[in-house]
């Protein structure tokens, strides 16, 4: 069967943008471009797939229509692909199906998604659309308490603390300080992340990423084709999804998510790869609870361990067996939910190439994972990209 | 009935009398009974016949205007305009007397409230019940829906595990109605959201009331839930304990008062 790499990758900055949606993906459309070092132009892409919540409704319907025509793929299929803050790592994953079907011989996966033009009021009746809104949000929960609810019980089952949290905060912030894509470029203190302004008891403000605009693009082809467009491919190794119940009262377990574990499991066995073969790995930090189940989900920390796998910074950039969002993650990096997905894609991509910042390049990597997580848990999109091909 | 029983009842004053009930709100301003921050006499109608049910058998209700037929109905209770049980809201006071026959009196003592603070969130529910979904949106026709499920616990059965909230298909199949689940469970988590992490439908009330409180519950029957902490009880909730359930407010939009069972903490 066809192997499928990654031939070209860019984003915009992640934050807030004065650029609209049609601006923001041209710019990350454009950086994709530049990165491609052979003969490339958007007309020779088969198919496109666009990962957006559509969030305050300013273009919910045909959005992956209106957006490849302002960047010269027209007349071609398109689709936007909504699966919650996972929607473009889940438009990645069908990109590399179509690749991988024999459909398609290059396909645009991205992401996009414009938050910060909203009104406070009408912006928070957006955030939490994601949840069971019968269910949950009617009991008062938007995506925040829902984490919180999780954090809570896991330091009742496994002796976790808040410190712990507060660790992955610091970690993550000082991993984007260095990146010229990040939302929230600063240094931020232990005492700082402890002390924050409660937000849903136990995370505070410091545990909580921020929301932001954004849009990434990642260029996908087939082995026979990427070799003429790139001397330097990253492969895709394995491509995995899961799902699970939508609300947290239909789950066995509020501590660990399913829909990652599921995901992980098989792009794993897709890779031929264990956890302990991964060198970076970027991972959904929506909260920083989230980050730490993420670490036992996939196998970097034992169940119930991923408050000392924090605590003992594990994680850190070049320190451990595996880093943690070099990127900053979605904690530093931000988190325009369609976009991230991709964005992390983005950053493997670059990292894996060795072209980020010198201040944060993981040494020697040559095996990344990403980690892209929908709402709560219900849908998760696992992605394990290497140097080679095994 | 025997002798009168006068007890603190699902955050309320009740008199259980030989011919009914009175059941009045706690709060108090002045010497005026007041409800608190979720409640209504439709919340103390329901509190007062719950306490009421286990003392006698309630085959119908006649009730006023002051009381939201369908909430009462989602709880369990038929309404009939010749109804046995005689439902009557006082007026000038957050008071009920539920009886066979007559108007039953009982004057007690509350806490007193603060009059700012009741205004504030008076007015906050006034203003709640004019606002308008700008995004996520739970519809008057899927609140109506699910309502004797979040009023009643209203249940499903499928072999020997019990449902809820409902669920469509487990498998192949449907589970079959239940009856309601019992009102207790323990809590397995909590949160207490800020004012700003809260979702927007709580937005008016929330900045008056500190933030709310969420937990998550196991039921004595299996299913889990989440729910609203009752009367903005600022107690903190502790993993482990137990709790009880009663009917209140939740949120207004667009006309219509959302009721459902919240957390009892003491």
């Amino acid at each position: 069967m066809v192997d499928v790499a990654v031939v070209g990758a860019g984003q915009t900055k992640f934050g807030n943008h004065s650029l609209g949606l049609k601006g923001m993906w041209a710019e990350s459309v454009e950086n994709a471009l530049a990165s491609i070092d052979g003969d490339f132009d958007p007309s020779m892409v088969d198919e496109a797939f666009i990962g957006s919540i559509a969030f305050g409704g300013g273009q919910i319907g045909n959005t992956a229509a209106l957006l490849t025509e302002h960047t010269g793929m027209d007349n071609i299929p398109v689709r936007r692909v909504e699966n919650a803050c996972a929607s473009s790592g889940f438009a990645f994953r069908d990109a590399w199906m179509a690749i991988k079907s024999g459909q398609a011989d290059i396909v645009v996966a991205g992401g996009i998604e414009k938050m910060n033009d909203l009104t406070p009021e009408r912006k928070r009746y957006w955030l939490g659309v994601s949840g069971d809104t019968e269910w949950e949000r009617l009991a008062g929960l938007t995506f925040p308490g829902t984490y919180a609810l999780m954090a809570r019980r896991h330091f009742h089952e496994y002796g976790s603390v808040h410190d712990d949290l507060v660790n992955i905060s610091v970690k993550n912030h000082m991993h984007g300080l260095d990146n010229e894509f990040a939302h929230i470029r600063k240094d931020v203190s232990f005492d700082k992340a402890k002390n924050g302004f409660m937000v849903a008891d136990p995370l505070t403000l410091y545990d909580c990423c921020p929301t932001s605009d954004g849009a990434s693009t990642v260029i996908l082809a087939a082995d026979h084709v990427a070799k003429s467009l790139t001397k330097d491919p990253v492969w895709v190794l394995g491509s995995g999804a899961g799902s699970d119940h939508l609300a947290l009262h239909d789950r066995p377990s509020i501590t660990q998510m399913i829909a990652t574990q599921r995901a992980a499991e098989s792009a794993y066995s897709q890779a031929g790869i264990t956890a302990t073969d991964v060198d970076l790995a970027e991972v959904h930090d929506c909260f920083t609870i989230a980050e730490l189940m993420a670490t036992e989900d996939l196998g970097f920390a034992a169940r119930g361990e991923g408050g000392i796998f924090a605590r003992e910074g594990m994680g850190r950039l070049n320190e451990g067996n595996v880093t943690i969002n070099p990127s900053g993650g979605l904690k530093s990096k931000g988190h325009p939910l369609g976009a991230t997905g991709t964005g992390q894609i983005v950053e493997v991509f670059k990292q894996l190439r060795g072209e980020v910042e010198n201040s944060r390049q993981v040494r020697d990597a040559s095996i990344a994972l990403t980690h892209n997580v929908g709402g709560s848990g219900a849908t998760c999109a696992v992605h394990v990209f290497g140097r080679e091909l095994k | 009935m025997s002798s009168p029983q006068c007890i603190d009842w699902q955050g309320n004053l009740a008199c259980l009398q030989e011919s009914g009930l009175v059941i009045k709100s706690r709060h108090v301003i002045g010497t005026k009974h007041v409800f608190g921050p979720d409640s209504d006499y439709t919340t103390l109608a329901i509190s007062g016949l719950s306490l009421l049910s286990g003392e006698a058998i309630i085959k119908s209700i006649k009730i006023d205007s002051n009381l939201d037929e369908f909430t009462l109905q989602a709880s369990g209770y038929t309404i009939d305009e010749s109804g046995e049980w005689n439902v009557i809201c006082d007026s000038n006071s957050a008071s009920i007397s539920i009886s066979k026959s007559g108007i039953l009196s009982w004057d007690v003592a509350g806490k007193e409230m603060d009059l700012e603070y009741y205004n504030q969130i008076m007015n906050a529910w006034e203003n709640e019940l004019s606002a308008v979904s700008q995004g996520a949106f739970v519809s008057e026709q899927s609140y109506r829906s699910g309502a004797s499920s979040r009023i009643n616990f209203n249940s499903q059965q499928l072999g020997d595990i019990r449902i809820w909230p409902p669920r469509e298909m487990i498998g192949d199949q449907r589970p079959h109605e239940a009856e309601p689940l019992t009102k207790g469970g323990t809590i397995e988590s909590w949160t207490k959201l800020s004012a700003g992490g809260a979702p927007s439908e709580f937005s008016l009330r929330a900045p008056i009331l500190g933030g709310i409180s969420t937990v998550y519950v196991r039921l004595d029957d299996g299913p889990c839930g989440v729910f609203l902490v009752a009367d903005d009880d600022s107690g903190i909730p502790m993993i482990g304990n137990r709790v009880n359930f009663a009917v209140r407010r939740i949120y207004a939009q667009e006309g219509l008062i959302r009721y459902g069972l919240k957390v009892l903490l003491s």
